[in-house]
This record gives C-alpha cells, sequence and structure tokens, in this order.
C-alpha cells in the first residue's frame, strides 16, 4: 500500500541543536502508527514538520504522492492533515461549536444552524460536551475532546494526536479508542503519541521509536512488547555519556535532613507528594512531562504557591515554612535552576555579568544601596572561569551564547546568591554535548561541597550517573525511591510510565 | 551567526541614528535659516524641551521597566491646578503643598498596584486613572480650566529665575536628568528596572521584589510629572488644564521612544531621552521658524513616531524560532 504522508531524511535543529537528525517516517492509509520515546526525543518536532508547525531544516515530505513544503499550519489543514496538540490551541472566549467551526465559517453563519449542527457532529462522536459552552468554562479532558472533534471536522486524512489520553478518565479513553477504530475504518491516517505504552500497544498498528532525535526502531505492533519498547527508548549509546554502575559504596551518604516536604498539593499537577532532601548528596528526580515533577519543586523554591488549605508543610532545618514569593525562598538559601531559561531564566539583551549580578543584588549578598560597576566586571571574569563560559567579549548579550554557555550564566546567577539547597531543573536541556559533562562536573562538585543538590530531569543517564538517590515522579508524586545500585533505566521508566 | 550581525546592527542602534539626524538638522538649520543660530534661539530651544524633557524622564523609568503611564499629563496638570486653585482659596502654602503631594502620591500608588498586584495591563490602568484625575479635579476641586498663580507667590518668581541668562527649569531638567542617571545605573532600586523590565519572570525567580519595585516606578512617574507641572505654572504664571487634551502625551512618548528606549523593556537610559528630546527640540523650533503650521508639524512628529517604533520592532524582534527552543 502507498503511504498517505511519507517523511525522508528529515532533520530539524533549533539554534544548531539537532531535535530530529534524519528520520524516515510513513504512514499508511487507515493505520494507526503510535510515536514513541522519552521526552526530548523529538517526537513532537517531527510531527509538527509533518503538520506545517515547523519548517524542516533538511529532508523531503512526500503527501499523497506529491513533494510538499507546508508554510503554516493552516496549509496542511486545508491539505488534509490535522494535529491535535498537547497544549490546546482553543479560543477560550468561544463557545465548543465556535471554536469547531474555527476558520470554516460560512460567510453568514447564525448561531443557531451552527448549535444545531456542533450537536449533532458531536453526538456522532459519542462526546457529551454543551456545544452552547464556552470553552474556557470547560476541564481539560473536554476541551481535549473538543479539538479532537474539530480535527475530524475537518475531514482530515491523516490526525496527529499528541498525548490525547492525558487528560481523559477512562471512560473517556475507551470512547476515544472506539473513535480512533472508527476512524481507521473510514480510512483515516492516525499518528499517536504517547507516554502509556499499554495504551500503543492496544491501539496501534505500527510503532516507531525515536530516541534522542534520531529513529532507533520501526515495525509492526505484534513485534513489540512493553520490555522491548522501554529497552528501546532508553538504550543509548550517546558520545561521551557512559554509564558506569556505582554500588552502594560509591555513593555519597546522606547528610544533615535539610529539607522535608510533607502531603504538599497543589491543584491536580502535584498530589500529597512526600519527600526530604539531605546535605551533602545529590537527589535525583525523574519523571515524564506532566507527572508534577517541575511543579513540586517550583513550591519549594516560593515560585508556585500551593494550595492554602490542606496544602501539606514544608520544613526547612526542622522549621515550617511557607514562602509567598521566590525572594523568601532565597534569602533562606534555596535556589531553583529553570528548564526554561529562555523565558525564566536569563535576562537575555545583558551582559554576563549583568546576569550574574542580578542573581547578587537579588540575594541582598551586595552589601549598600549604590552598585560599583566594576563589581559586575569582576563578577563575569570570576565566574566566566569557574564555570567556563565561553564568550567573544565580556559586553556580549547573552542572547548571543550558545545553549550551554547560556545554562551556565543561569546556573552561575544562581550560586553567586552562596545557596544551600540548590535545584536543578533539566540541567542540561538544550546543551551540546561538552556542555553536559561540564555541568554534570558543576554539579557534582556541589554536592562533595556538602550542599544540598536536586537534580529534576528527564534524562535517564543523568538521573543514574549523578544521583545519589533516585525519586521517582509520577501522576503529582513522589511514587518511588531507588538507589543508583540497583537502579535500572528499565526499572525507573517501569515505575514513571504508567 | 545571524545573532552576530543583529548585535552589529544594534550596534549602529537607535540612539546614534537619531543623534546623527539631530546634529544634521542642526547643521542644517544654522546655515540655513537666518536667526536659528543665535543665543536667545538656542536658549529658547533648550527652555522648550525641558519641561517635555522632565515629563520624559518619569515616562522613561516607567517603559524601560516594560509599562506605560499614560496618566502623567492629567496628573502634572490636574496636581497643579488643585494647588493654585487651594492657594486662591486661601489654604497655607504648606497645608496645600502637603495635600497635594499626598494626592499625587496616591495616584502613583494606585496606578502601581493595579499593575503590579491586579495584574491589570498598564496601558489600560494609567488611561483610566489619568481620565479619573483629570474629570474628579476638573468637575469637584477646582472652578475654570486655568487657573492662575496668585501674585508674588515663589512658582510666579520661580519663572522669572534666570542663571547667566538661562532659564531655571534648563537647570531643573539637567539636576534631575543627572538623578536620574545616577539613580538608573549605580543604585540598586536603578538596576532592578532593567532586570524587570528585559524579564519579569526571570526578575522574580532571582528573588527579585518585581512587584514593590514596579509600583515604585509609577510613583517616580507621578512625582516627575507634578515636578513639570509646577515648572510649566512657573513659565506661564498659570496652568491650563485643557492641556492634557493636547497632543503632549504623545510628545512625552515620542521623545522617550526615538531615543532608543525600547518598549519593549530593558533598555536605554538618561542617555537616551537627552538625544530624543534634542531631535525633537532642535526640529519643532526649525519648523515653527520655517513657519510650517501646527498640523503639518503633528503630522511630522506621527511619522517619526511611528518610524521609531517600526525601527524598535526590526531591531528588538520577539523571534519565534527562538521562542520555541526549548520545545522540542
Amino acid at each position: 500500500m502507498n503511504p498517505v504522508v511519507k517523511m525522508e531524511q528529515i532533520t530539524k535543529n533549533y539554534r544548531s541543536v539537532p531535535a530530529v537528525k534524519n528520520v524516515d517516517f510513513d504512514i499508511a492509509e487507515g493505520e494507526i502508527h503510535a510515536l514513541l520515546g522519552e521526552n526530548g526525543a523529538g517526537k513532537s518536532t517531527l510531527t509538527k514538520v509533518m503538520a506545517g508547525v515547523v519548517s524542516p531544516t533538511s529532508g523531503k515530505l512526500t503527501y499523497l504522492g506529491k513533494e510538499v513544503q507546508f508554510a503554516s499550519p493552516n496549509q496542511a489543514l486545508h491539505a488534509g492533515i490535522a494535529m491535535v496538540f498537547q497544549e490546546t490551541s482553543l479560543v477560550p472566549s468561544m463557545t465548543v461549536a465556535q471554536n469547531l467551526y474555527l476558520g470554516s465559517e460560512n460567510f453568514l453563519n447564525r448561531l443557531r444552524g451552527t448549535y444545531i449542527s456542533a450537536q449533532q457532529f458531536l453526538q456522532s462522536l459519542n462526546f457529551a460536551v454543551d456545544p452552547t459552552a464556552m470553552v474556557e468554562t470547560l476541564g481539560a479532558a473536554k476541551r481535549q475532546m473538543v479539538e479532537i472533534a474539530r480535527a475530524v471536522h475537518h475531514k482530515a486524512k491523516v490526525i496527529i494526536f499528541d498525548e490525547p489520553t492525558a487528560t481523559l478518565t477512562p471512560e473517556e479513553k475507551r470512547h476515544f479508542f472506539a473513535l480512533l477504530r472508527r476512524l481507521k475504518a473510514d480510512g483515516v491516517s492516525i499518528v499517536f503519541i504517547s507516554h502509556a505504552l499499554e495504551e500503543a500497544l492496544q491501539i496501534s498498528d505500527r510503532i516507531t521509536i525515536l530516541r534522542d532525535g534520531e529513529k532507533v526502531a520501526s515495525g509492526p505492533t505484534s513485534e513489540f512488547d512493553r520490555e522491548t519498547i522501554i529497552a528501546a527508548m532508553v538504550g543509548r549509546t550517546l558520545s561521551g555519556e557512559i554509564y558506569r554502575h556505582r554500588d552502594e559504596t560509591q555513593l555519597r551518604k546522606p547528610g544533615r535532613k535539610v529539607l522535608s516536604v510533607q502531603d504538599i498539593s497543589m491543584g491536580a499537577m502535584v498530589r500529597n507528594t512526600a519527600f526530604s532532601v539531605f546535605e551533602g548528596q545529590i537527589t535525583g528526580v525523574f519523571g515524564l512531562i506532566g507527572s508534577g515533577r517541575t511543579e513540586t519543586f517550583k513550591i519549594v523554591a516560593g515560585i508556585d504557591k500551593r494550595d492554602f488549605l490542606r496544602g501539606g508543610t514544608i520544613t526547612l532545618d526542622d522549621k515550617p515554612v511557607r514562602y509567598y514569593t521566590p525572594a523568601e525562598a532565597v534569602r533562606d538559601g534555596i535556589v531553583y535552576v529553570t528548564e526554561d531559561r529562555k523565558s525564566e531564566g536569563i535576562f537575555e539583551t545583558m551582559s554576563i555579568g549583568e546576569n550574574l549580578f542580578g542573581g547578587l543584588l537579588a540575594a541582598d549578598k551586595e552589601d549598600g544601596f549604590v552598585i560599583r560597576t566594576s563589581d559586575i566586571r569582576a563578577l563575569a571574569e570570576e565566574w566566566g572561569k569557574r564555570l567556563n563560559i565561553k564568550t567573544i567579549n565580556a559586553e556580549a548579550q547573552v542572547v548571543e551564547l550558545s545553549g550551554g554557555n547560556q545554562q551556565k550564566v543561569v546556573i552561575g546567577k544562581g550560586l553567586v546568591q552562596k545557596p544551600r539547597i540548590v535545584i536543578f531543573d533539566e540541567p542540561t536541556r538544550g546543551v551540546d554535548v561538552a556542555a553536559i559533562a561540564e555541568i554534570h562536573q558543576i554539579i557534582n562538585e556541589l554536592a562533595d561541597a556538602g550542599l544540598a543538590v536536586v537534580m529534576v530531569s528527564s534524562y535517564l543517564p543523568e538521573i543514574l550517573n549523578l544521583s545519589d538517590r533516585i525519586l521517582v515522579c509520577r501522576q503529582g508524586r513522589i511514587v518511588e525511591e531507588l538507589s543508583p545500585a540497583e537502579a535500572t533505566e528499565e526499572k525507573i521508566m517501569y515505575a514513571a510510565v504508567h | 551567526m545571524e545573532s552576530n550581525w543583529l548585535s552589529r546592527l544594534k550596534d549602529l542602534n537607535q540612539e546614534r541614528i537619531v543623534l546623527v539626524v539631530a546634529v544634521l538638522i542642526f547643521a542644517t538649520a544654522s546655515v540655513a535659516l537666518p536667526g536659528f543660530f543665535s543665543a536667545p534661539n538656542l536658549i529658547s530651544i533648550v527652555r522648550s524641551i525641558s519641561v517635555l524633557g522632565i515629563l520624559a524622564l518619569g515616562m522613561s523609568v516607567v517603559v524601560i521597566g516594560r509599562g506605560i503611564d499614560l496618566s502623567m499629563v492629567a496628573i502634572m496638570a490636574m496636581s497643579v491646578a488643585w494647588y493654585l486653585q487651594l492657594l486662591g482659596d486661601g489654604m497655607a502654602d504648606h497645608t496645600a503643598l502637603l495635600l497635594v503631594f499626598a494626592g499625587v502620591l496616591a495616584i502613583g500608588l494606585l496606578n502601581g498596584f493595579l499593575v503590579a498586584y491586579a495584574d491589570v495591563p498598564a496601558i489600560f490602568v494609567t488611561l483610566a486613572s489619568g481620565s479619573f484625575v483629570f474629570g474628579y479635579v476638573r468637575s469637584q476641586l477646582i472652578s475654570s480650566d486655568a487657573v492662575p498663580v496668585p501674585e508674588g507667590h515663589w512658582i510666579a518668581m520661580l519663572g522669572g529665575l534666570r542663571f547667566a541668562s538661562i532659564p531655571i527649569e534648563v537647570f531643573l531638567f539637567a539636576i534631575l536628568s543627572g538623578a536620574m542617571f545616577l539613580f538608573l545605573r549605580y543604585t540598586k532600586w536603578g538596576r532592578y528596572v532593567y532586570y524587570a523590565g528585559d524579564n519579569p519572570i526571570a526578575a522574580r525567580n532571582v528573588g527579585m521584589p518585581v512587584r514593590p519595585m514596579l509600583v515604585l516606578r509609577y510613583v517616580v512617574s507621578a512625582l516627575t510629572a507634578f515636578t513639570a507641572g509646577l515648572l510649566t505654572a512657573a513659565s506661564l504664571h498659570s496652568i491650563n488644564t485643557r492641556v492634557v487634551n493636547s497632543t503632549l502625551l504623545y510628545d512625552i512618548v515620542l521623545v522617550t521612544v526615538i531615543g532608543g528606549i525600547g518598549l519593549s523593556g530593558g533598555k536605554g537610559g538618561v542617555r537616551n531621552v537627552l538625544v530624543g528630546a534634542a531631535l525633537i527640540g532642535i526640529m519643532l523650533n526649525a519648523m515653527t521658524i520655517v513657519d510650517i503650521p501646527l498640523l503639518y508639524q503633528n503630522l511630522i512628529k506621527s511619522t517619526i513616531l511611528l518610524l521609531a517604533i517600526i525601527m524598535d520592532g526590526l531591531l528588538n524582534p520577539r523571534d519565534e524560532q527562538t521562542a520555541q527552543q526549548g520545545d522540542i
């Protein structure tokens, strides 16, 4: 059978860091093709190329036998490729029906007519959603249904679902799978991205697995089982990242317990999670996207606020604390190094020195109200050497640096505050291989110096190589604690997927 | 590669371009226009931009912090009008001054509080508070559009004050510029303005008091407006509240933006205000000497403002590709 979509040697670079590398991918008519991989493996990027959301750096995209280049998602949609996003792309202030017909309204449209046809359409899909409801009043699951309904309504030949079931209840999931089978019977091709391996095994005809932007396995679903999928997802031989097994004696012993978290909750993202952090060791936290790992530690760092009622307790040095701003946490010596340096880490129009100086100012470690500009240069020089930040000149704006050097600036900005607890969130995301090794060394040195280090990561080799204990986060809580001496990538992944 | 190219373009930044343009106009006007390059005319240029420049100093602090204050002209005119009205009604000078000062402070605090803590966009907050100040003071507190300065009051004396035949407001503009320069560059709170303007989320995460500092900026701009109002009254011996409905507000934004203080925040300083004020001052003066009608002057000013904003957008783009960087 001829493939509907055929992608050949697709490569996509973000700022010269490849997100997908030379990937071949195709999908046949009436096929459900599951696309699996860890966070950051390149699944979303690959499908975004297919749906015209991003354009590939190189490679060929063939659709219905013709080579195509989509300039926008709208073009792809009109050609018949629809993508249902993880973060929904609905207009919150419009009704369900208006969203369904968005972009395809008649020139003169009557709301009543729209509602009636939307009602019939939603019923035919077995979705219990009121077409006159405002999208902003709907929960996550219902929004997802509207997204799906919209893609189906566009009579798309190819529908890409990015984590469609994450927010659905078991009952809704059953309806959703029934719908997928019906679409399939109608000849629609479906790309299905998921972390839930059972679902992929249950519904798909074919499975492709990506790892670090490359295709590592592909074949009919009958050839796979849970074990082989996990092995393909995690087993890697990335240069410079040689996995060394450590036994108990090589792990750092826990020092004093500095931070203890009891039953903290925040909405649906963090649910009654509990754990402790000790001085002089690295606590690795593994979790997939949506597991609440980032939110949990943003609460600890005072960036997010836990529920006011039944929000649980956080004790620092046996003293209960509740932070309303990050400034309070910083004063208590807690520093959070963000996973998203672009939007919440760096001051991009400023120099390295000014970025570092910002940390110093905020921590109140700089005495007095008056600033000496020579301090800024000295700071850039001192920390530039310590963290090996490479730059053409001292006045260069941070936005011009490579990802690795930017990340070092963000880390430096935290370290100048002389913290006692450092929380790294995805410390090596979007960072080149050489800088990864350097950042790992920085993290190790901090723990050796007696600081309490937390490292949140979805990158398994990083977790296994650096952590002295491993916490696994799933559905808003820490579900398992493992020792790196006995943990394997498979064991951790088992605990993290559901 | 691309970012290097961009940075080189930024070296050839708006500030320098505007400075060159200002010098060019100045040179051309000096040669071509009789009476332009003469001591009285030069003094009148500096004088004409002093009040505008002071207002732009206040605006710049807000804009660098990624905000905007549209209530400045209303605060400037109405606070002084109320003050003069109170004096005219026979209130003691210091009581009246204190009362008006408290009022100005309250409006600044209100603006800042609504922007910082209620998360209302600055443009709406200050538009509304400006209208409120104008409406309330005009309808409840003063009895006519223009309020005169009482005979022999210190404001009237201030207006006549000269050093080396240069009017006092020029010196005040210079002093305030210097003070603002020191504040922005050499104090902790001044630096916070830039961090919050560049990336407010990062500033908060690193532990800076982002919200209290935001309130401070609107208080500063309100107090600057009050100062500018006093100087206006000093040179004109009265304050005309109709100025609220004039193009003055846009002139302030023009001076602020044209010198290279990006509306996206985090960039620029006092130097940019001075350059912007110089260009506008020289240009308006030259246009007046050539006798270009006021309507055309407005047309020219608005074109320049539009060009400056477009240039700002080109030099400081919001790049979609880099915004998606972490999203693989």
